[in-house]
């Protein structure tokens, strides 16, 4: 079965969001918009998925592979505009030709996430919020094995690191070898991507921690999405660039991210990713088993 | 930066940036301008464009040493919204009284 899949253009209202890649590529619960559809769309029975990239087709190409490891046929296909879903119809699929998903998997802008049509991602940055906090209960496929929910409302990567003396408190997410260090909080409302950390009392409620970021000692991340040293609160979509890299900064060493991809992958034809910081490993105070933790669902 | 005293109140304005650079003017500063009399203390950030870690550091010295007075009143007037966010991440906006006016 054939499918369709539109990436959205940059969004005026969330410039941000697109800095480092195209919009379908912003990363979400470990892997991005565009990967997240992709499971979706293969678990309805897509074999064969086109992808129309209006601007950075490279990026999506390197986010998707050839979707071997999704089982389907993934081809991807610069385009100067971003069509409509009734446009992409009309040119890619025409009114009775066999062999596509059924109406309205056959095209999707991702405007939005799989199973959330009426919760727009790219409206604001409240709305990018909104969205992948109401997507968190459905970011758990059959295909996700490193993550868990430990508790209800909480879901913990497998080589996540929390101490016994963290509190997670639902509904959030701690991504794959993310780190939630001694007195750290985290929740209700909350997502640490891959690799980030929240150091000791630091607090993250209702935010989004993008990947490799760091969340220093003692600092309170409240109503707001930081990624690396940028802070933007979304409910006023105020950003700040944090001056301090002790208080938010990235850990995506430049080593580092030339060694993998934006998702901290490591690249074939290069040497393997190295440490990315040594804080990290400098953090590895004894820590728990998912029962010793202090949880709140 | 501009510091003025009016009776028993001392406004702090017309600070372009707290830095290391600027920090050390400003504690000296407003700690010189502080006299027996003074009951309130209004530092104006609505021209404060950027703030790091040495200037959050001088705002809570200024804490520091008006807490220890009883009756002085310290209040940080119309940060605009990136200085306020940079409050609310350290956790300084609960040591200050903010006023918008």
């Amino acid at each position: 079965m054939k499918a369709l899949l539109i990436c959205p253009m940059v969004r005026p209202a969330v410039p941000r969001l697109a800095e480092s890649g195209p919009l379908a590529t912003a990363p979400i619960f470990g892997g991005c918009v565009v990967i997240h559809w992709i499971e979706h769309l293969a678990a309805l029975g897509a074999s064969q998925i086109e992808i129309i990239a209006p601007d950075g087709a490279s990026q999506v190409r390197e986010a998707v592979g050839n979707g071997a490891r999704w089982g389907v046929r993934v081809s991807v296909t610069a385009s100067s505009v971003e069509p409509t879903r009734q446009e992409a119809l009309n040119q890619y699929h025409p009114a009775g030709e066999p062999g596509w998903l059924p109406s309205p998997h056959d095209v999707v802008v991702m405007s939005h996430l799989p199973g959330s049509p009426g919760m727009p991602l790219f409206e604001s940055y409240g709305s990018w919020f909104s969205a992948i906090i109401a997507w968190m209960p459905l970011a758990l496929t059959p295909a996700s094995i490193r993550i868990a929910q430990v508790r209800p409302g909480i879901w913990v990567g497998s080589r996540a690191r929390v101490s016994p003396t963290a509190e997670l408190i639902a509904p959030c997410w701690i991504g794959d070898q993310a780190s939630v260090v001694a007195g750290a909080v985290v929740g209700p409302d909350a997502i640490l991507e891959d690799r980030s950390v929240a150091d000791g009392t630091a607090r993250v409620t209702r935010s989004w921690v993008g990947p490799d970021t760091f969340v220093g000692p003692m600092t309170c991340v409240a109503n707001s999405l930081a990624w690396g040293n940028t802070l933007i609160d979304w409910r006023t979509d105020s950003l700040l660039h944090v001056p301090d890299p002790f208080l938010l900064s990235s850990l995506a060493s430049p080593k580092a991210a030339a060694t993998t991809d934006r998702f901290g992958r490591a690249l074939p034809t290069k040497r393997p990713a190295e440490a990315k910081h040594g804080l990290i490993t400098a953090m590895h105070a004894p820590l728990g088993s998912a029962a010793d933790l202090k949880l709140h669902a | 930066m501009k510091i003025e005293s009016n009776g028993d109140s001392l406004c702090v304005s017309e600070i372009q940036e707290l830095t290391a650079v600027t920090s050390a003017s400003f504690r000296d500063g407003v700690g010189y301008a502080i006299n027996a009399t003074t009951s309130v203390i209004e530092i104006d950030l609505a021209q404060t464009r950027f703030m790091d870690s040495s200037g959050l550091g001088a705002l809570f010295a200024l804490y520091r040493a008006t807490s220890k007075r009883d009756g002085l009143v310290l209040r940080l007037l119309n940060p605009v919204p990136e200085i306020e966010q940079l409050l609310e991440l350290t956790q300084m906006q609960q040591l200050f009284e903010i006023v918008r006016r």
